[in-house]
């Protein structure tokens, strides 16, 4: 650290209003990291000469290598505001008074779409995004992903458009065709956030705008970048106009006559688009004159744009002397950074609005306050959204923000994992803090106490929490939502140990890859299997590749990868379906029905949940999925871990004693949706009705054991008799390329039972962008194989997007979903062949 | 041919000498060892009868009886149950599959504490429904029998209560499982039957008519030499300790018979 010490970090971190929480986001290779080393630069952590070459906060080997971010990282960064530039900040939440500089915590996140839960990570601690995207691609498919998923978590994003240099030196595009490109992506940029955002709604307008100075441009690679803000300032005294009334001239329809003196709103003969002759116009000239080697006009323009040349510069020629010019004039740390505290919103803003959406207990306990106005002085409300390896093998940094009061080194503290419900013992523990730190990039410094609306890292918790939590002081503090991803883990792997036994160093390892990824799953399967899950064929690789070296040490087998599969039914059970409890006494009736389409997914998406109101829920799936109102109010539940998309309904009449058997049969339920009756696949869209129930007058013959094992019976009984049918998971898959080498993709996707939805032109460019749904089971060794037929020249990036019923009726020998069935229950241990109804199906 | 043969409630001795004879002439003989058990273990009844025993556990009695059944078309099987066999829990079920199968029956009856637990001055005549007490668990509660013991009350009648017993009751958690786990035997003495019903009476907070100090009597090892029985209100019934299992309850009704009441002082 040059700029500053630890010391000063912690004094600024006490100017709540002077905090910027930021992430930064986009599609993968738009740019990211190289952008983020030019504010690391600038905020004087690396020399500002290794800018666009070091990718700072990639600090993983792996990362560096394949140029991919694959972790996300945070850094802290100092940064002055100038006296003239403090104006542009109205709101007086906004900044301190008599206080210029600003701390902007920044997290560097993945591009690629198998990572997008250490997206979500980062965006869950800060309060704003930096959105970048690559102006020669275009919005893409994970650009939308992610910008959702910051709207939705109420982050407010500014824009930025990167690669600028490749546009003006690969594409050669005019002035207007870029200032098209430009505007097209903002629009479509708007288009998103107004899609998932009510301008009514308590954030705001949120609407980039380059006019307001929330949009930049420029080149990370190369180390510049402006806003309007920046032309504006160039030429506000020659043209005598206010700075912010001169910005809105030079974005959009303004066209200025140089002849006449004159703006108009049209484009006529003599005129010329603002924009292209004040902003574009000088970037094209200098890079004209240096690329073209026009050794007498470069002079004369680094005069009039006010940049000298060091003498160690000075026999540099073309891109490398480019380099040098444009980044000593249009320095991009400063332009960020500028946008940065300008437009994103401090903690103390955000937080007014984001705790409805991050705290779950009631909206005006202490704890609520406390995060509504971000009181260092109120009990102490963290949340921990991911672990970070240490040095120290096996051990983590439990990594998070501080939403209210202050945590503190040696501190007594409440740690909650996502299981704690108040009032109860479970996933709770009562510890000391063993120390807090910051964490920047590659480093970490010891600090004594970290303040509300601060990220932080804590030494110790990791023992006690699995992924997230939340970290209290406050006795009767509720958890902090569990954030919700966008990916789901739905290809697995098996591994074991080549050498048996390192098993127990295989299960400690599998511990630890579960706590350092968002996602992933390590599962013990009963057979004795270990299951590793992630969201693709790369996450799984990387996550491997992480046992194997780093958490386990030792060599690992591995399976296949195979897709995880639901079960499902596609018609009402054709019988009453009986079961009888193991004594006899106690009777099931029960049918299973498909849900309504779309209801899965509204309870994936939590539209539907089982927390909410049981009259307003039942209201809502009357109007919009025609259930009977009066069943719908008595659901029992959701399943399976309680939230998922199968339902059971109560439809029974005056059942006595039926509320004492409610949780074993809950309990069963709950089994069975997680293990199905044909491959024990979860169940998906499934609803179970229980029509009446016979029991037994005594309570003690009618406990778990009696009812638990019928249950699962009769629902069992219940899918036999629904036409059971198994659903795959589906991606959809987004590929670009020219157009020579679309063919090639149809033909891969054909083989692969992808079917293309959308085939389009990225306007401004060559570039075809092919949209697809391929499922996911085909899609090992996708990327490979459309690389062979398309000459190299088309990229996928696929993203898990719904299930779908693959074809034919498991219970048909020879059908797909027969193999599928026999396959999965052969590497599940299980007798091969179909499920025996009669071994569910009492008669009566 | 299939016996149902009740043991009695002692020891080794209680069995009938029908019932003996018949044991020592079937081909194969089953100790149910689920719903009750006796002060002496199957050690020892093996030695009194002077033939081997298999032990019938739940999953036996309830899931695989059939092949126990069909066995029993051409051979002559046996079934031992404590008390009387088709006293408190029922094995009827078996007796109607037996007839599915057609197999031969023949049930021999014995003691159950369903009338032997007149040994503490309660008439018969005077009892109403029979209820099972069930151990709690941290989810499961149920309190419906409270209510039939009230009923009974009401109409001023003795209630029986059985109290539970755990011999090999897969836990919980592995219910939902493929691996059984099962938990350690318990037996539920009448400290923790009054404790549960104390809290119901609590919880339920409408002063019905039956309260921490209505009487009760508790019982333990009804027909070994050693039983105990004690008289006392429900509130002291909690602090009594009335040594192994197996312990029964009861609650008599509001207005007992002079007799009822001599007998009973004795236990006070």
């Amino acid at each position: 650290m040059v700029n500053f010490t630890v010391d000063e970090i912690r004094g600024m971190m006490d100017k709540k209003r002077n905090i910027r929480n930021m992430s930064v986001i986009a599609h993968v290779d738009h740019g990211k990291s190289t952008l983020t080393d030019s504010l690391v630069s600038k905020a004087g952590i690396i020399a500002g000469a290794r800018a666009g070459e070091t990718r700072f906060t990639d600090t993983r080997k792996d990362e560096q290598d394949r140029c991919i971010t694959i972790k996300s990282t945070a850094i802290s960064m100092y940064f002055e505001l100038e006296e003239k530039d403090l104006v542009f900040i109205t709101n007086p939440d906004q900044r301190e008074k008599s206080e210029k500089g600003f701390l902007i915590n920044l997290i560097d996140s993945p591009g690629h779409v198998d990572f997008s839960s250490e997206v979500t990570a980062a965006l869950r601690v800060t309060d704003g995004a930096l959105v970048v995207v690559d102006c020669v691609s275009g919005v893409c498919v994970q650009t939308e992903t992610v910008l959702r998923q910051a709207i939705a978590e109420r982050i407010k994003p500014i824009l930025f458009m990167n690669k600028m240099d490749r546009a003006l030196l690969e594409l050669q595009l005019e002035a207007e065709e870029l200032y098209q490109t430009f505007q097209r992506i903002v629009e479509n940029v708007n288009v998103i956030i107004a899609t998932y955002n009510d301008d009514g709604g308590p954030m705001g307008e949120v609407r980039v705008d380059p006019s307001k100075g929330s949009v930049g441009f420029g080149s990370g690679l190369h180390g510049w970048a402006f806003t309007l803000k920046q032309f504006a300032e160039m030429y506000a005294d020659k043209f005598k106009i206010d700075l912010v009334k001169l910005m809105n001239r030079l974005w959009g329809e303004n066209f200025f006559n140089a002849k006449t003196k004159k703006w108009a709103k049209q484009k006529d003969g003599e005129n010329k688009r603002s924009f292209c002759m004040y902003v574009l116009d000088p970037i094209y000239k200098v890079f004209d004159a240096i690329m073209n080697f026009k050794k007498e006009e470069i002079d004369g323009l680094l005069q009039k744009i006010g940049v000298t040349i060091k003498h160690e510069d000075a026999d540099k020629d073309g891109k490398a002397l480019l380099k040098v010019v444009m980044r000593s004039w249009l320095p991009a740390g400063e332009a960020l950074l500028q946008m940065i505290a300008i437009h994103l919103p401090s903690p103390v803003v955000a937080q007014k609005y984001r705790m409805e959406m991050l705290y779950e207990g009631p909206h005006d306990d202490e704890a609520a306050i406390g995060i509504k106005t971000c009181d260092p002085e109120a009990p102490l409300m963290m949340y921990v959204s991911k672990m970070v390896p240490t040095s120290d093998k096996g051990r983590f940094y439990a990594f998070g923000r501080v939403f209210s009061g202050k945590v503190i080194t040696g501190q007594k503290a409440r740690i909650m994992g996502p299981n704690f419900q108040p009032g109860k013992k479970e996933d709770l523990y009562e510890k000391t803090i063993q120390r807090t730190i910051l964490m920047m990039g590659r480093y970490v410094e010891a600090i004594e106490d970290v303040p509300s609306g601060n990220i932080c890292g804590l030494v110790g918790v990791d023992q006690f929490l699995v992924k997230t939590g939340t970290i209290t002081t406050f006795k009767n503090a509720h958890n902090m939502k569990v954030m919700k991803f966008s990916v789901s883990p739905v290809v697995r792997v098996a591994v074991e140990p080549k050498n048996p036994a390192d098993l127990p160093k295989l299960v400690e390892g599998l511990k630890r890859l579960a706590k350092s990824d968002p996602m992933v799953q390590c599962i013990n399967e009963e057979s004795g299997e270990h299951i590793v899950a992630g969201a693709g064929e790369l996450h799984l690789e990387i996550c491997l590749k992480d046992l194997e070296e780093d958490h386990a040490c030792i060599p690992i087998k591995k399976s296949d990868p195979v897709v995880s599969y639901r079960e499902t039914v596609s018609e009402e059970s054709d019988t009453l379906c009986l079961s009888k409890s193991p004594n006899k006494h106690n009777r099931l009736f029960m049918k299973a029905q498909p849900m309504p389409d779309g209801l899965p997914e509204d309870i994936d998406d939590g539209k539907v949940n089982p927390r909410d109101d049981f009259k307003t829920r039942a209201r809502y799936l009357s109007d919009k999925y025609e259930y009977d109102l009066t069943e719908a109010r008595k659901i029992w539940c959701f399943g399976p871990e309680g939230t998922g998309p199968n339902i059971l309904v109560d439809c029974s009449k005056g059942v006595q004693y039926l509320n004492e058997i409610k949780d074993s049969v809950v309990a069963g339920f709950q089994w069975a949706a997680k293990e199905g009756v044909m491959a024990e696949e979860n169940l998906r869209g499934v609803r179970f009705n229980i029509y009446d129930v016979t029991l037994h007058t005594d309570a003690i013959h009618r406990g778990g054991g009696q009812i638990i094992p019928t249950t699962r019976r009769c629902l069992y009984a219940c899918l036999l008799t629904a036409q059971p049918r198994l659903m795959e998971p589906v991606y959809l898959c987004e590929i670009q390329c020219p157009e020579v080498a679309v063919g090639g993709i149809y033909g891969v996707l054909n083989r692969r039972r992808g079917h293309v939805f959308e085939e389009s032109q990225v306007a401004g460019t060559p570039m075809f962008v092919v949209k697809a749904y391929l499922p996911v089971n085909e899609s090992f060794g996708f990327t490979a194989d459309l690389r062979s037929n398309t000459g190299g020249q088309a990229f996928p990036q696929c993203v898990f997007d719904h299930w779908q019923i693959l074809p034919g009726d498991p219970c048909e020998s020879g059908s797909k979903p027969y193999a599928v069935v026999q396959e999965t229950r052969k590497r599940k241990g299980l007798k091969e062949g179909l499920p025996d109804l009669t071994q569910y199906l009492d008669k009566l | 041919m299939f016996y149902l043969i009740g043991l009695g409630l002692g020891d080794a001795e209680d069995i009938t000498v029908k019932g003996l004879e018949v044991v020592r002439k079937c081909d194969k003989v089953l100790l149910e060892g689920y719903t009750s058990i006796l002060t002496v273990g199957k050690e020892i009844l093996e030695e009194y009868y002077g033939r081997p025993l298999v032990l019938a556990d739940r999953d036996l009695c309830e899931s695989a009886i059939d092949e126990v059944l069909i066995e029993a078309k051409d051979k002559e099987i046996a079934l031992l149950v404590v008390g009387d066999p088709l006293g408190a829990t029922t094995h009827t079920d078996m007796l109607l599959r037996a007839k599915q199968f057609g197999v031969q029956t023949q049930i021999i009856h014995n003691a159950s504490i369903m009338n032997a637990v007149s040994c503490c001055g309660l008439q018969l005549y005077n009892f109403g429904e029979t209820v099972s007490i069930p151990y709690w668990t941290n989810t499961w509660k149920p309190d419906s029998f409270f209510e039939k013991i009230v009923a009974n009350f009401s109409r001023n009648l003795h209630t029986l209560c059985l109290l539970d017993i755990k011999v090999k009751e897969p836990t919980e958690e592995s219910l939902t499982k493929k691996v059984r786990q099962y938990m350690d035997p318990k037996f539920m003495s009448v400290k923790e039957a009054a404790y549960q019903l104390v809290q119901i009476i609590e919880k339920r907070n409408d002063a019905g008519i039956i309260s921490k100090n209505s009487k009760a009597v508790g019982l333990s090892r009804v027909g070994a030499t050693d039983q105990r029985i004690a008289v006392m209100t429900l509130d002291a019934m909690q602090r009594c300790d009335l040594g192994p299992p197996l312990h029964s309850l009861v609650i008599p009704g509001p207005n007992l018979h002079p007799l009822e009441l001599d007998y009973l002082a004795q236990f006070e």
